[in-house]
């Protein structure tokens, strides 16, 4: 039995590598090779919903699309990891690039003096 | 006579909300041992509170009793059974009990707050993350594409370690290992929670100085702690040096706009101490530095439960 983990990050690669939304009905069958139940299906796609990952359209049946692209979601991530919210390093430990243009000059010239 | 002990209190405050953080953050001696620094500013941070809202709570309750403990069993008492205060309770009185309670809960509330905020934030990223990113074996790390030079770890029962592609493609394999080495020492040692007060705190006192000092002397700390746990992955001089490579070299990769510059220096502080490391302290400094800062949290708290020292 595959973890609901690895369920969610299939069904969301079958949503970001084609361009149209899917039904539950074809999203089951685009992943035969794991021979999932069509409940699951629904069940997957209604967790991603609650996170924010897939929207549905009102056609019947329905179909769901991924609300942004993966790379969107990752530029998305990365502008938070590097925004200067106060609390940031405390979310979230960072090892940046942080340094003004004097900084890293100041960095360099620190590296090369020092055998 | 409690005005004593409210006096002393507030002069505590008073030294705790100014000058004693103002020396701490300056002093040398905090770079060559970030674990006694450390232990120090926590105690500043509870002794602070402690010694602010026990002098007004002391002040407030002064006509009901000689101690602490007795005035506020007194004043408890004094709402159910109307029993009056033994001295006639002026208007400053109410003043500083209101203060002292607005005082303690904002505290309390907006450390709360941080915490829920945070924890909501963390796994909002970690679901993100769970979809976005492979498992890498081998750079014990997942990698998320973005060409900007980062490195960072979501703490919690689930600690997650991302480094971005761009990071991986900068560094050479001893320089990622360091990198690596220097996000676990924060997860391993809780760095987070050493910080989250001093977070909520300088949200809640903006108008004190003294709270953006020690946010900011904390965050640096903690990264100065972690550079030190990293060096016993990448042993030796040879080791100091591949670690400050990787500092420099995620420095100069990203900094796209100005606004990233806000790190007031701390890069610069230790590349100087891993490649010229400063002398260690005298085996006496941490045990002195700990003693002081359990002095420090003692002092109010005595004050506060013993009874009135006059």
């Amino acid at each position: 039995m595959e973890s609901l983990g690895e369920l969610e990050r299939a069904v969301m690669d079958q949503l970001w590598s084609g361009s149209a939304a899917l039904s539950a009905t074809e999203l089951r069958d685009a992943l035969a090779d794991r021979g999932l139940a069509l409940t699951t299906v629904h069940t997957v796609l209604t967790r991603l919903e609650g996170k924010g990952f897939v929207r549905h359209d009102d056609a019947r049946p329905r179909r769901f699309a991924a609300v942004a692209s993966r790379e969107e979601h990752a530029a998305g991530l990365m502008h938070e990891v590097l925004g200067q919210a106060a609390d940031r390093q405390a979310v979230l430990a960072r090892f940046i690039g942080s340094a003004s243009p004097d900084e890293a000059a100041v960095l360099r010239a620190l590296l090369a003096d020092t055998p | 006579m409690l005005p004593l002990t409210a006096l002393l209190l507030g002069l505590l405050a008073v030294a705790l909300a100014w000058p004693v953080p103002a020396v701490l953050a300056r002093a040398g001696w905090t770079r060559r041992d970030p674990v006694a620094a450390l232990v120090c500013w926590q105690a500043v941070g509870l002794a602070g509170g402690l010694s602010i809202i026990g002098a007004l709570l002391v002040h407030g309750l002064s006509p009901w009793g000689g101690s602490l403990p007795e005035a506020w069993w007194a004043w408890a008492r004094h709402w159910f059974t109307g029993a009056q205060p033994a001295g006639p309770v002026r208007g400053d009185h109410w003043v500083a009990q209101t203060l002292a309670a607005v005082l303690a809960l904002e505290l309390l509330g907006v450390l709360v707050l941080a915490l829920v905020r945070t924890a909501r934030t963390r796994a909002r990223h970690r679901a993100l993350l769970e979809l976005l990113v492979d498992d890498v074996s081998g750079v014990d790390a997942r990698v998320l594409e973005s060409p900007v030079p980062a490195a960072f770890c979501i703490p919690g029962a689930r600690p997650l370690l991302v480094l971005s592609s761009g990071m991986v493609a900068e560094l050479d394999p001893a320089e990622l290992a360091a990198v690596v080495a220097h996000e676990r020492a924060h997860l391993a040692e809780r760095h987070h929670l050493l910080l989250m007060p001093f977070v909520a705190w300088r949200e809640a006192l903006p108008v004190l100085p003294a709270a953006d000092r020690a946010h900011d002397a904390v965050r640096d700390l903690v990264e100065m702690r972690a550079d030190d746990v990293a060096l016993r992955a990448v042993p030796g001089p040879a080791g100091r040096r591949t670690l400050a490579k990787a500092i420099v070299a995620a420095a100069e990769g990203g900094a796209p706009q100005g606004a990233l510059a806000a790190g007031g220096g701390v890069l610069t502080a230790r590349v100087t101490r891993l490649l010229e490391p400063p002398a260690e302290l005298p085996r006496w400094a941490r045990p002195a530095a700990i003693g002081a800062a359990i002095t420090l949290v003692a002092a109010p708290t005595l004050l506060l439960v013993l009874p009135a020292v006059v």
